[in-house]
């Protein structure tokens, strides 16, 4: 039971200066390559080194406005001409300014237990595997759900 | 001899009722690519510098990091180098008009809120939180419009954007190189300079956010401002409500709107959410002619 029971081998990954553009088409064609939604994927330099994660949440916490907070209070708004403006502001970003570097990897090796306490604790859906300084594959956490569950109604 | 003090909104509000609580901070090493990334990502233009144990050094801001890509120093260099310190303080129990004098005076947009021990910050207040909290305010009071059974909106004077503007705005050309866009912003300290194109025709707009993140990007400062600025402009009219045009900044999430004239496309001037934090009174004249006291 570790890691390579639910590692996907086949990964997609961005490049540090792609923009955010870029990412949204990758993810787009990933997930139609797939067969499910990807929204998130690795960020890997030239020298195959993981700089970063880049997830649809970052995408979304960037263009919401700052004050929120205090949109939410209003009740007689339209809003959709200037939501337009807000979202255009994306072509000018590259992934590395919105990517994650703050990164939580696993190896080979690690214990599928061990994955499902750092995906609950982190709150991470996929994590990217590592040997060797070189990145080897991903997981998913609707993988690991289905490995672990999967019995229950088969 | 009758005394007569005016009361306005802020009047009797503290700091605790405005601040907020996260405070985003960096180690003295972090470089300043890090704290443009997390000013890029979580909106903030300001952020604590300490130690490495929590203890605050100093404050690195936009105005820091724009001095720094006009002095062309490299993207790696640690934010330590290029601090302002040491930060500005208050506390939570300070009357906000208090801190709001102290910002205006000092020139400096963001105060760290000490918690019960001086080595303890426990939040910020900014001049975007006051507008809010006053927006807010507005919003929950009997002659908004939300109530308007009781009076209709013609009833109330409200404040319009000529009122609270700034005349007059600092504009550059398509081509003119960052470079000089970058010493006219920190010279007149602006948040933002209007790119025109021609005498009447506002093209683009650039702020303190695009100049950082062309520094990130590394484009080189004799690069025209027309590769990086920000189009199309947000504009409102002089004689617009002022709740309206606030609401229009946080929709959307600009600092700053130009104010062009109806009839022609002039600017005249333009308004600022720190403009709207220091005018103190609300968005409706009945609130500063109802609260003067004997």
């Amino acid at each position: 039971m570790n890691t390579l029971s639910v590692m996907d081998t086949n990964f997609h990954h961005l490049l540090p200066q792609n923009t955010i553009v870029d990412a949204i088409r990758m993810f787009k064609k990933a997930s139609a390559s797939e067969g499910k939604e990807i929204f998130g994927m690795m960020v890997i330099d030239g020298d195959g080194k993981l700089v970063g994660m880049l997830s649809m949440y970052d995408i979304l916490l960037f263009i919401q406005p700052k004050h929120i907070h205090i949109l939410g209070e209003m009740e007689d708004l339209s809003t959709e001409p200037i939501f337009e403006g807000l979202i255009e502001r994306v072509k000018k970003i590259c992934v590395e300014d919105l990517m994650s570097t703050d990164l939580v990897t696993i190896k080979p090796e690690t214990h599928l237990m061990m994955i499902l306490d750092i995906m609950n604790k982190r709150h991470v859906r996929r994590l990217p595997v590592i040997n060797k300084e070189q990145v080897v594959g991903i997981v998913y956490r609707s993988k690991v759900f289905n490995h672990l569950m999967g019995k229950l109604i088969n | 001899m009758a005394h007569y003090k005016t009361r306005k909104v802020l009047t009797g509000i503290t700091v605790n009722e405005c601040m907020r609580m996260q405070v985003s901070r960096l180690p003295v090493s972090a470089p300043i690519s890090k704290f443009i990334r997390n000013t890029i990502k979580q909106k903030i233009s300001a952020t604590l510098v300490d130690d490495n144990k929590g203890k605050a050094l100093g404050v690195v801001s936009k105005t820091d990091i724009i001095s720094a890509y006009y002095a062309g120093f490299p993207i790696e260099t640690p934010i330590g180098d290029i601090m302002t310190a040491p930060p500005d303080f208050c506390y939570p129990d300070d009357q906000l008009e208090e801190a709001i004098d102290n910002m205006r005076h000092s020139g400096n947009h963001r105060l760290y809120v000490l918690g019960a021990s001086d080595d303890e910050i426990i939040g910020t207040l900014s001049y975007s939180d006051i507008v809010g909290l006053m927006y807010r305010y507005c919003r929950n009071c009997i002659k908004s419009r939300r109530k308007s059974d009781h009076f209709t909106i013609e009833d109330i004077p409200r404040l319009i954007v000529k009122e609270v503007m700034t005349e007059g705005i600092s504009t550059c050309q398509e081509d003119t190189p960052i470079i000089e866009a970058a010493e006219i912003l920190l010279t007149q300290k602006l948040g933002a300079i209007l790119i025109q194109k021609s005498q009447e025709e506002a093209i683009g707009v650039i702020s303190r956010t695009d100049l950082i993140i062309a520094f990130l990007h590394e484009i080189e400062t004799i690069e025209p401002v027309g590769r990086i600025m920000n189009s199309p402009v947000v504009f409102c009219n002089p004689q617009s409500i002022l709740s309206e045009a606030i609401q229009q900044m946080f929709l959307s999430d600009v600092q700053r709107l130009f104010v062009s004239s109806s009839d022609s496309k002039k600017i005249i001037g333009v308004l600022a959410l720190s403009d709207a934090a220091c005018f103190r009174s609300g968005t409706c004249k009945a609130c500063t002619a109802s609260k003067l006291i004997g």
